[in-house]
């Protein structure tokens, strides 16, 4: 129905506060918990004793929360890089692309320096080839995130397509510069990437990657940007109404451009935090695609957030904690493989199936308050 | 709707201390208000005094906090339209609900509570010829919509209405967006539809002759308030406006003698294509002066819009040349046009002229954010912005609760207020005005037009597009006549007779009715 639809497309605009949003995910995650006890249960494990291992392991093990940390840094770069182009009105699926371009970036920085010869001896101080490694990261993202940015703008070229192809471009990309005698191979051979020297380790603080502050920086950046820059103002009035926005100026060209260089860029540096600064890495590792897979959350995060980057943060840390969790308690209680993903993939549904019902529900419940 | 046997001047629909609270502001405040079978009802108020609020309570569109609708004196509750319909009640509301891309037959198909089953097309067809007959409308019901006009469609939709079996059809604003000829058609049928089969039509508009000319009845309201319920044989213009303001309204303008300055708006052989690639506009040349209000007259659709976009760097010319204070300026964007002194007061409010979801700062922010009057190295200064909101909203006398209101909430009039003062207070040098004051009550097109006249006298140059031949003949220093993307000619306004104008916007050429 059309009337039908009218009614219901204009509640669904309404304004919905933050603390409603808090309350109803954290309901959500609850009721995604208990669904996944049924997996539990279904492997003959105690649910109770299953949350447990995944929950301490997650957020109060010396060995699991460092894990926690890295993916939930990992997860919030992506979720902010969902978010940029969003607030525009667009879809940026294309994160994996991006951060894979982003470790190109920063190895090829490595690789100039000689750091591919396994010597530690650098033509440049470690000083310099850090940050320089960081703007590769970012260039190499926020360059392939210009593409489907330009082609929206100049040919309104449809966003969701031309990021996905790009993403197993990149894949395919990555796989050409690290196995088979690629330029990036590692000494191994073992269809990995080659190791960084030491020195070039990013610097930690408090035992983690300083990657941490880069995330939680930016996700504060962008989150004064949308509220009181001229520059998110454009961003949001394009997003909002792209008609509207054409009429006070704001060039339909350069807002898409301008958004998926930014979402580009984030995602490149989670590429960079992925492979550069996560302990113990260091290295474009066999998996990366798994990584890829990984950025996928940061759309779930992103919209359950409801594009605003400060409530990503402690989002992507129970995302981040969950996978870390999960993947530990399928071993520890030895579950069939995938057990993390399949978690991740309960938690996504439920939450995604609860903002539906939510914003659905406001109209019902407001007809009966109002009678 | 039962169809019981009606009379004449029977109650049909009573509504009864119907109230509507939204925040800030009661929308109704325990209305009363009823209609008889066969009467034509007008519904009058300033803008914001809730009359669509009223109508869509009635059209189980909202809910309202208190009070009951009678039908035939039988209690009904509406949750949703589709209850509303089931009574016999239909909308035609003033933003257009239509599919472009379908035929005028599937449109008043679509929707209908038994869509699913009608599979006879030719039989439907029949249906609606036989309505259409009944009532005086033309239409062809295999054109795409988007052939049509705006009368056209605005037939669609009650065509639709009536379809589904309304008695009772609810007019909110027809008229404003129509031109002189379909109103006075429009007008006939609706006249057409009361009188033998006693279907009653409670009518919005602004237009005082319209309601003295068609309506048996008006019900005034005023800040929510019904102040007068009266039979229109009683009425006059003025005691209408009176009852609607609260005090008496001077129907006279003042107009202002400036003398020209040099010309700001210089246009040469312009051509450009609507959006169905078709030449909407024919070399047209013309220029507008320091304090001169260049009038263009015309009927919807004929290249006056085009025109508008053309000149506000929104759509491309094929051809011609465009000049702001002596520079070339064609090939300038849009935002570089502000800069230059140019506002554009566009005539879709909704889609292009407002932002729903924004706050009415973050509204009136869409002129000025390109301005280092409101930001300090890329950083946005909220207060200076909702300053100057909360200052437009007083100065224009705009029914909001202050600056952090949806634009979505603002009653249509108040919208199109919010967008000339944002659009003036930047004080352009040249003022692109279309449709400056559709659906504004007597009370705010009188002060809009003042406005207007009051750029005039600060030396703004100001061309005013409108379809609504008082308007242009009351403002206007010159007057340029548009039909088919071409003037018929440029008139001095001592020398514009209101018969000529007409028949030149009817297309007749100008040698005909030049001596
Ligand atoms: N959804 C809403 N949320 C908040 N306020 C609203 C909403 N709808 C209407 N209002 C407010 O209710 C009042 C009445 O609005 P309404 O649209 O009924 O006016 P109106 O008489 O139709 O005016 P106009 O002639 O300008 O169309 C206005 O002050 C408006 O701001
Ligand atoms: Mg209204």
């Amino acid at each position: 129905m059309k009337l039908g639809n009218y009614q219901v497309k204009l509640e669904k605009k309404l304004k919905v506060t933050g603390w409603e949003a808090a309350a109803i995910s954290i309901l959500a995650i609850l009721i995604a918990l208990a669904l996944f006890s049924l997996i539990f249960l279904q492997a003959k494990v105690n649910p109770l004793t299953g949350y447990k291992d995944i929950f301490t392991y997650a957020f109060a093990d010396q060995f699991g929360l460092p894990l926690t940390i890295n993916r939930a840094i990992f997860i919030l770069l992506c979720t902010c890089a969902f978010i940029v182009p969003m607030r525009a009105g667009l879809w940026n699926i294309g994160m994996a692309g991006q951060l894979y371009a982003g470790a190109l970036g920063a190895f090829a920085v490595a690789f100039a320096f000689g750091a591919a010869s396994g010597s530690q001896n650098l033509s440049l101080s470690p000083g310099i080839v850090i940050p320089l490694m960081m703007v590769g990261a970012a260039l190499g993202g926020a360059l392939v995130g210009a593409i489907p940015g330009f082609l929206k703008g100049r040919f309104n070229t449809n966003e969701i397509v031309v990021t996905m192809m790009l993403n197993s471009i990149g894949f395919w990309l990555v796989a050409f510069m690290i196995k088979d005698g690629g330029l990036f191979m590692g000494a191994g051979g073992e269809g990995e990437g080659f190791k960084l020297p030491q020195s070039l380790y990013a610097p930690q603080i408090l035992g983690g990657p300083f990657t941490i502050l880069l995330a939680l920086g930016l996700a504060g950046f962008l989150y004064f940007m949308f509220a009181r820059t001229r520059t998110g103002y454009q961003i949001k009035a394009y997003g909002l109404s792209p008609s509207a926005a054409r009429y006070a100026g704001i060039s339909p060209y350069n807002i898409p451009l301008l958004v998926f260089i930014i979402g580009g860029l984030l995602a490149g540096l989670a590429g960079y935090h992925l492979f550069a600064a996560n302990p113990g890495v260091y290295k474009i590792t066999q998996n990366y695609g798994d990584f890829g897979d990984l950025s996928f959350y940061g759309i779930i995060c992103g919209l359950i957030s409801l594009e605003n980057p400060l409530a990503a943060i402690p989002i992507a840390l129970l995302f981040g904690g969950l996978a870390s969790g999960a993947r530990y308690a399928q071993g520890e209680l030895r579950m069939s493989f995938g057990v993390d993903y399949a978690m991740l993939g309960v938690l996504m549904i439920t939450l995604v199936a609860f903002q539906f019902f939510y914003r659905n529900k406001i109209v019902w419940k407001k007809s009966e308050k109002e009678k | 709707m039962s169809m019981v046997e009606m009379k004449r001047g029977d109650m049909v629909l009573e509504a009864r201390g119907i109230t509507k609270r939204y925040p800030g502001v009661v929308a109704n405040d325990h209305i009363d208000f009823e209609i008889r079978a066969g009467e034509i009802h007008a519904i009058l108020g300033e803008n914001g005094a809730g009359k669509t609020t009223l109508m869509r309570i009635l059209f189980g569109l909202t809910q309202p906090d208190e009070g009951e609708i009678l039908i035939f004196g039988e209690k009904v509750n509406f949750k949703s339209p589709l209850d509303a319909i089931h009574h016999g009640i239909g909308m035609v509301h003033q933003n257009r609900k239509l599919i472009p891309a379908h035929s005028v037959i599937e449109n008043i198909i679509l929707g209908h509570p038994s869509a699913g089953r009608i599979t006879n097309l030719k039989r439907t067809g029949e249906e609606i010829t036989e309505l259409c007959t009944k009532y005086g409308f033309k239409i062809d019901l295999k054109a795409k919509l988007w052939q049509l006009s705006e009368g056209e469609k605005q037939v669609v939709e009650i065509l639709k209405a009536l379809y589904r079996g309304a008695k009772i059809l609810i007019l909110d604003e027809p008229t404003s967006a129509l031109a002189p000829p379909e109103v006075e058609k429009l007008l006939a049928s609706i006249k057409l539809m009361t009188g033998s089969d006693l279907a009653l039509v409670p009518f919005i508009t602004h237009k005082l002759p319209i309601v003295l000319s068609v309506s048996d009845r008006v019900t005034v309201l005023r800040r929510g308030k019904v102040t007068a319920r009266l039979e229109t044989k009683n009425a006059t213009e003025k005691s209408l406006a009176k009852e609607m303001v609260g005090r008496e309204v001077i129907f006279r303008l003042q107009r202002v003698e400036v003398k020209l300055g040099k010309p700001i708006l210089q246009v040469e052989s312009l051509s450009a294509l609507d959006n169905k690639e078709l030449q909407a506009l024919k070399a047209i040349s013309f220029s507008v002066h320091e304090g001169e209000i260049f009038g263009i007259a015309g009927v919807s659709g004929n290249g006056q819009q085009v025109l508008a976009e053309v000149l506000a760097g929104l759509r491309n010319a094929t051809e011609g040349k465009v000049s702001l204070d002596g520079i070339d300026i064609s090939h300038s964007s849009s935002l570089e046009r502000w800069q230059k002194g140019m506002g554009y007061v566009p005539a879709e409010r909704i889609d292009v002229g407002s932002i729903g979801d924004y706050s009415l700062a973050d509204n009136v922010l869409m002129n000025y954010y390109f301005d280092d009057e409101f930001t300090k190295w890329g950083i946005l200064d909220s207060k200076g912005i909702r300053k100057l909101t909360e200052a437009l909203i007083s100065e224009y006398d705009i029914a909001a609760p202050g600056p952090d209101t949806t634009a979505k909430s603002l009653s249509g009039g108040n919208l199109q207020k919010l967008i000339l003062a944002r659009v003036l207070s930047r004080k352009p040098r040249l003022i692109i005005a279309n449709l400056p004051t559709q659906g504004l009550d007597v009370g705010a097109t009188e002060f809009v037009q003042n406005k207007l006249l009051e750029a005039k006298k600060m030396g703004a140059g100001i061309l005013l597009i409108s379809e609504d031949l008082d308007e242009v003949l009351s403002l206007s220093d010159r007057v340029a006549p548009i039909y088919e993307g071409e003037f018929m000619d440029i008139i001095p306004i001592e020398k514009a007779r209101r018969e000529d104008i007409g028949a030149m916007m009817a297309g007749l050429k100008h040698q005909a009715v030049k001596i």
